[in-house]
């Protein structure tokens, strides 16, 4: 039997110290040991009836219940004041056959793989690469779990693929106490596996587009996401490029991404006609405090994989003293006049050396956050053709009424089919600032008034915007969900209305999304498909 | 008076100096880059503290700081990994402290007590 150990805490903190937040019990699950269990499908099989037996407890003490793995996020979307699980030990991985595969499926049977919800990028990524397949695209680094990623929808700078999420095609839940409350849930229209492979690991089969993508970014809230069917693709390498060019080339190719037409060139990466080769990764980063003409950049072009190329992994990696920074950080609340020149001295520790080069696959190249102390993180999607305006607007804010201790930075993400992807225009450029988490003073804004200010700076520019779900924001900002997402909230509450019964949409709501206004009842239904409605 | 108060006064600096001396350290890691590693969360798991520093945090650290007796015909200590935090067996990242008071207990004792400040991370096991 897999093995949960329930402790009683008060507190509950996010890896980047966002809190902390009350909670009263926290329970973490390993799993039965392979030489007691052999077969992986009994394992996996296993943990579903010990979650099960959890959520159970859950509905007995009238509490509520969410898994969080790497806790990564900086918004209070992981938590829950009630039950918290931990399910980073759950990190099966089940192999899919020939008979496992849907008649009508459109993918290659070798390219897809069932994981459990506790494997992070990292893991999935290494066994990925033992098949000779490597994931689409992965985030700035590699910790946070796959069932984490999804739930928030965590991208990189990939404008051509998409988020996370964008390549799961289909998803297991557990949302409720019951045998029958084990649904596998995937697309009508892109079918991935067979009703046999469902009955494998006890499943009732949904094929709904909506429910699906509905419950792709769920924020955590469509029930406890016990694996993914996710696609992979063949290992590739990325040479990666980072280049100091001129500001407005940099802001030109942000709105269009048009780099066959631009005059930013790099030399090998043009085509027979001299014109630029189309990269599969741009990100633009920018100190909102210096003037300069010209922005460092990065881009990486997708090459086929060979053997053969050099280590991509430095010997030596040296890092600055962490109590530095937070000496910086303390100075910084006293003098913010200060912050712009602590920024500019930080620097090249923040960003990457101009110049550097580097060839290496996805997993090498997106490695282990340098840095995992106290920090803040705002990030906001806007169209990619409105992204040096928004710019811009952000950045005289953080000037006059900051200065605030952070640096910009623009990635670029396509369109996801998730109902409540943030990433949902054609191209969402993500616009963030990171830093150090500071304190308010007479001087200096919260984050708090910070993140209030941005949304309001958005809005007077009628700059149409969404907000990465495990980021800082003012989520409780009047009229944000209606504003972010209109009609599509009411779809995903629909799906979720469908999905869960009243008590069990209770046992997976939290603060946050009571905040953001996604917890509540949708009242009525056209045609509502019954037989959806699976949990008790 | 000031003739008097200088021998105090260098009895004290000695004193710091010797402190700052013996104290005064670097450390290096060697990382692996494959495998992911052990993780517990600090506030539940005994063995998580959250002070060890930024590369540590959720990681399950164990930590062996010890004086060994060894003698003067014996070259080589080794040691092994536990088995409570190290189910895997396998080692994800080992560092090692060096301290100016750690070798000088090795030269004037002509190597029998030697210092050890070894902090390491075992993979997470694999279900």
């Amino acid at each position: 039997m897999a093995n949960t150990t329930s402790h009683l805490v008060s507190k509950w903190d996010t890896l980047h110290n966002n809190g902390p937040f009350d909670l009263k019990l926290l329970q973490k699950t390993k799993l039965q040991g392979k030489s007691n269990m052999p077969s992986e499908i009994d394992r996996y099989n296993d943990s579903a009836n010990e979650i099960r037996r959890l959520l159970q407890e859950a509905l007995d003490h009238n509490d509520g219940f969410r898994a969080y793995g790497a806790r990564w996020s900086m918004s209070s979307i992981a938590h829950q004041k009630d039950r918290m699980h931990y399910n980073v030990f759950m990190n099966l991985d089940l192999q899919i056959l020939s008979d496992d595969i849907h008649k009508e499926s459109v993918y290659k049977r070798e390219n897809l793989f069932f994981f459990q919800c506790g494997n992070t990028i990292k893991e999935i990524s290494q066994k990925l690469d033992s098949h000779g397949k490597s994931l689409k695209t992965s985030g700035a680094s590699n910790g946070q779990t796959i069932a984490g990623c999804i739930s928030t929808g965590v991208h990189g700078a990939a404008f051509g693929v998409g988020a996370i999420q964008d390549y799961i095609v289909g998803l297991n839940l557990i949302i409720g106490p019951n045998p029958e409350d084990i649904v596998y849930i995937e697309r009508k229209t892109k079918a991935a596996l067979n009703s046999a492979f469902a009955a494998k690991i006890k499943s009732r089969v949904i094929r709904d587009d909506d429910m699906f993508n509905a419950a792709l970014v769920s924020l955590g809230s469509f029930g406890f996401i016990h694996g993914v069917v996710l696609e992979a693709e063949d290992r590739f390498l990325l040479k990666r490029y980072v280049r100091k060019i001129d500001k407005n080339i940099a802001l030109t190719l942000a709105k269009t991404l048009d780099f066959k037409n631009s005059d930013f060139k790099i030399n090998g990466e043009t085509d027979a006609n001299g014109k630029g080769n189309t990269p599969y990764h741009y990100k633009v980063f920018i100190n909102p405090y210096t003037n300069e003409k010209e922005y460092v950049i990065e881009v990486m072009y997708k090459k086929p994989f060979i053997d053969n190329y050099p280590d991509p992994f430095h010997t030596i990696d040296k890092s600055i003293y962490k109590d530095l920074i937070y000496l910086l950080i303390k100075i910084s609340e006293r003098f913010p006049k200060r912050i712009p020149w602590f920024i500019k001295q930080l620097q090249k520790q923040i960003l990457p050396d101009v110049n550097e080069e580097s060839l290496g696959t996805l997993y090498e190249t997106f490695w282990d956050a340098p840095y995992q102390g106290p920090a803040f993180a705002c990030s906001f999607g806007v169209d990619s053709s409105d992204s040096e305006r928004a710019l811009n607007a952000l950045m005289n804010l953080t000037k006059k009424e900051g200065p605030i201790p952070g640096i910009y930075a623009m990635r670029f993400v396509k369109k996801s089919e998730a109902t409540l992807g943030f990433t949902k225009f054609p191209v969402t450029c993500v616009i963030e600032i990171d830093g150090v988490i500071w304190k308010k003073s007479r001087n200096l804004m919260s984050l708090q008034e910070f993140s209030k200010r941005m949304i309001e700076v958005l809005q007077q520019h009628n700059i149409e915007f969404t907000i990465h779900w495990g980021k800082n924001a003012d989520w409780g900002f009047s009229g944000l969900l209606d504003d972010m997402y209109g009609s599509k909230a009411l779809e995903w509450k629909k799906c979720r209305n469908l999905l869960l019964s009243d008590k069990m949409k209770e046992v997976f709501s939290n603060d946050f999304l009571r905040t953001v206004g996604l917890s509540e009842n949708v009242v009525h239904f056209d045609n509502e498909p019954e037989d959806l409605i699976v949990s008790n | 008076m000031k003739l008097s108060r200088r021998p105090h006064f260098l009895r004290k600096l000695i004193v710091v100096i010797v402190f700052f001396l013996c104290s005064s350290c670097y450390s290096v890691r060697l990382v692996s880059t494959h495998g992911a590693p052990m993780t517990c969360q600090s506030g539940i798991d005994e063995e998580c503290p959250d002070t060890m520093g930024n590369y540590y945090r959720d990681k399950r650290v164990i930590v062996l700081d010890t004086v060994i007796k060894s003698g003067i015909m014996i070259q080589d200590i080794g040691m092994r990994t536990q088995r409570l935090g190290c189910e895997s067996g396998k080692l994800f990242s080992v560092e090692y402290k060096n301290t100016f008071g750690g070798a000088l207990l090795y030269l004037v004792t002509f190597g029998n007590k030697r210092k050890v400040k070894i902090k390491y991370i075992c993979m997470k096991p694999e279900n």
